[in-house]
């Protein structure tokens, strides 16, 4: 009888796994195959002129080693997203809580803040380009006003003041993101905790800290994996204001893979580059997730 | 009778030589152009994929040659369009996974012996002899014709656009005698279109002293971009090398080196604020607000800021010229001017209709098709054959529009080529970098001396032996080096 029983089961989760397999197997073609053709291809030579598919060990991952420029470039990128993060995190939040009250034509407004999420970065980069232009570009004009007399702030061209620039147009971009998700997970809060810590007598951080963090935690931990992901693979707005440059002072790592992915053709050492970033990117999520795990 | 049937007997041979006269006369009349039509109608109802720089290039295939070539053959133009500096990634990513994407490629010059190694360029001397074009190739401008066609000895592709950094400047105030009085009283000579860049430095800071912040003495292509090009010719012509022939080690950071760029930033101070930032738009724009007094640039600036195209639709953005009746012409300091950029048409070897690819480049760039197209007010094809510098209907075009094409002509004969090697988008780009860090204010040494390091490598990268093969060959071509 039993044995009945678990060949019952047994066939039953047999005919569960073939209803499933045509997605999982599709997912694997769309997710693995790109990741291990990506892999096979950093173990070959295939640059402008050479397509030798034969395995070359690890030459393109000696390379990185040697590779000033990419790790330079790995230093921008993580400097740039740790700055831009918190930016981004804080500015959001404290919209989101003036947004909490009742304010008149809310919905008008909050529809007007999401405007620069919905407009392609690239596009939002050449915006920004403008406005910072020397000869045409209002920004300078209007520090010009506030001077009272002629400025000159190249802001794509001085290395004082190009990832300023950078940063502000990544940040009014993208902080009403921030904004959006911070504003659905504050609603959420209960407000009923909220009332009991103010009779309390508890201090606007104790609360902060006990109710509203704990509560709002789970989608700020999205938001910011979500974001620092993105700023750890900012191209756009960098490659319309100023290329990566002066000189290679902008120079991302994702800029620096394009370069060499499409510019100079190292087709093979890209691929290396390319491998590298989603081997720290899987690190990094997976020491989060398992931080977050652990803290719950 | 006897006399009857000799002259029936004469007649007949004057007949028949008459009509193999006439018949070897038409074949001979026959032009390039006209054979590439005939020729093509065979491969009637296909569609030619045909890829462009995006702008108002593309304009001339959409809007004249393709709606003709489609009348005359049957065959359909489809324009791809590119920004320039995405054009090389695009033609070698095509040939790459082997899609057949394009027909008919536009090629800058000097990036052709990288496509044409890759083997993303199809050989075109079959077909130009298969089709009688070698006779119209040799009408060419011989700069362009001599440096801009072949690889090793292989036609590549047929130069199609006269590309070359002429300087523009303002009559009026060169001409204005209280100017030159007051000009030769501070420097000992004459004001004129100057002759070295000292004299452009002087002239420059005359003008803005005396005029600015009205006008400045001039504004230039300083984007990197395009300032490459002007710091590759101002190089040669004060007498720097890009290599040591024989070592092939960069000479890039020389002594000479130094000093121009030394001397770019200073002129920067003399020239509008931001000029750092300027490209072809900000110093075209400048030069017809009359706010510049001199600017160095391509062929079209020349023609529209003196008003050529006016009204047409598609130069509805350029901005009102205000000095279409002070404009004049001149070669750049040092009498060198750069053919910068260019275009060369050439065939996709992963083309599926390579002959008729072929024959519509060899039609476009005829005698006849071509003199039309360098006309196009919108499109920005420059004149490239010895017929259209001396066309005495071009030459009518604005009143000193003959002045403009003698000095075009003149820098098709004295003009110095763009740098080409294997991979010369690498060299470029390190340029480029050092440009930009030099607006960003570094040290020019240094600079200069993390440029030659680049280029070392890149060299060591590539194949010391096989780059100096490529580099020989370059500066071997009487327009590499000024002298």
């Amino acid at each position: 009888m039993s044995s009945a029983i678990s060949k019952t089961i047994d066939s039953e989760r047999v005919f569960k796994y073939l209803l499933i397999a045509p997605a999982v197997f599709v997912i694997l073609l769309i997710g693995l195959y790109p990741l291990i053709k990506l892999i096979v291809t950093s173990f070959q030579n295939i640059s402008m002129f050479d397509n030798d598919l034969s395995y070359q060990g690890f030459i393109n991952y000696e390379r990185l080693l040697d590779d000033d420029r990419l790790w330079k470039s790995l230093l921008h990128t993580i400097i740039f997203t740790a700055i831009a993060l918190p930016i981004e995190l804080v500015l959001g939040y404290l919209l989101a809580l003036l947004f909490l009250e009742k304010l008149p034509f809310k919905q008008t407004l909050v529809a007007i803040i999401l405007l620069p999420t919905i407009i392609s970065p690239i596009v939002a980069g050449s915006i920004w380009r403008l406005m910072l232009d020397q000869r045409f570009g209002p920004i300078n004009q209007i520090i010009a006003w506030f001077a009272g007399g002629d400025v000159r702030l190249l802001w794509t061209v001085e290395t004082a003041l190009v990832w300023p620039a950078i940063l502000i147009a990544e940040v009014w971009q993208w902080t009403p993101f921030m904004f959006l998700l911070l504003l659905a997970a504050l609603s959420n809060v209960d407000k009923e905790q909220l009332e009991a810590a103010q009779i309390d007598g508890a201090s606007w951080w104790m609360t902060f800290r006990r109710i509203v963090l704990p509560a709002i935690m789970p989608v700020m931990f999205i938001a910011v994996l979500i974001r620092a992901l993105d700023l750890f693979r900012v191209f756009d707005v960098i490659w319309t204001m100023t290329q990566g440059g002066p000189g290679t002072f902008t120079e991302t790592i994702s800029i620096y893979a394009y370069q060499m992915a499409f510019r100079e053709f190292e087709i093979s050492y890209s691929s290396a580059i390319a491998f590298l970033v989603i081997f720290l990117l899987t690190v990094t999520v997976v020491w989060a997730l398992r931080r977050v795990e652990v803290s719950r | 009778m006897a006399i009857t049937y000799f002259t029936r007997r004469a007649m007949m041979a004057v007949y028949a030589s008459i009509l193999a006269l006439a018949m070897a006369g038409s074949a001979s009349a026959e032009s390039a152009a006209d054979r590439a039509v005939e020729a093509a109608k065979k491969h009637s109802g296909i569609t030619l994929n045909v890829f462009y720089e995006a702008g108002l290039q593309p304009l001339d295939p959409k809007n004249f040659t393709g709606p003709m070539w489609e009348k005359l053959t049957g065959i359909k133009i489809n324009v791809i369009e590119s920004p320039i500096d995405q054009m090389f990634t695009k033609t070698m990513q095509a040939h790459r996974a082997g899609s057949g994407a394009y027909d008919v490629l536009n090629v800058l010059p000097n990036q052709m012996p990288d496509l044409a190694l890759a083997g993303a360029l199809e050989p075109l001397d079959a077909f130009v002899d298969k089709y009688g074009y070698r006779e119209e190739l040799q009408l060419i401008a011989p700069v362009y014709r001599d440096n801009q066609m072949k690889v090793e000895g292989t036609i590549y592709g047929f130069p199609d656009d006269g590309d070359v950094l002429i300087l523009y400047y303002r009559r009026d105030l060169f001409d204005d005698p209280d100017n030159k009085k007051a000009f030769k009283a501070k420097h000992g000579y004459e004001l004129a279109p100057p002759k070295t860049w000292k004299e452009f430095s002087d002239i420059g800071q005359f003008i803005t002293a005396k005029y600015g912040p009205k006008i400045y003495g001039a504004g230039m292509l300083r984007q990197p971009g395009n300032a490459q090009f002007l710091f590759q010719e101002r190089f040669r012509v004060e007498g720097g090398k890009f290599f040591d022939a024989d070592s092939m080690k960069a000479t890039i950071n020389s002594d000479i080196a130094v000093r121009i760029f030394n001397e770019m930033v200073a002129e920067n101070k003399w020239m509008p604020p931001g000029v750092e930032q300027w490209g072809f738009g900000e110093a075209f724009s400048a030069f017809l607000a009359g706010d510049i007094a001199m600017t160095i640039s391509w062929p079209p600036v020349g023609r529209w800021a003196a008003g050529y195209g006016k009204g047409t639709e598609a130069l509805n953005w350029i901005p009102e010229t205000t000095v279409a009746d002070t404009i004049g012409y001149a070669l750049p300091p040092g009498g060198r001017p750069e053919l910068a950029a260019g275009f060369s048409l050439s065939v996709a070897s992963g083309s599926k209709h390579k002959e008729a690819a072929y024959l519509f480049i060899q039609w476009m760039n005829s005698e006849e098709i071509s003199l039309q197209r360098v006309q196009l007010p919108f499109a920005l094809r420059d004149p490239f054959r010895t017929s259209h510098f001396s066309n005495e209907d071009y030459r009518s075009k604005w009143p000193n529009a003959g002045d403009y094409l003698d000095v075009l002509k003149k820098g098709a004969e004295t003009g110095l080529l763009d740098l080409s090697l294997i991979q010369i988008d690498r060299y470029e780009e390190a340029l480029r970098q050092g440009i930009s860090r030099l607006w960003a204010g570094d040290d020019p040494k240094q600079i200069l001396d993390d440029m030659a390091a680049q280029w070392d490598k890149l060299t060591e990268r590539i194949g010391v032996d096989k780059q100096k093969r490529v580099y020989t060959d370059w500066a071997n071509k009487p327009n590499a080096y000024p002298n």
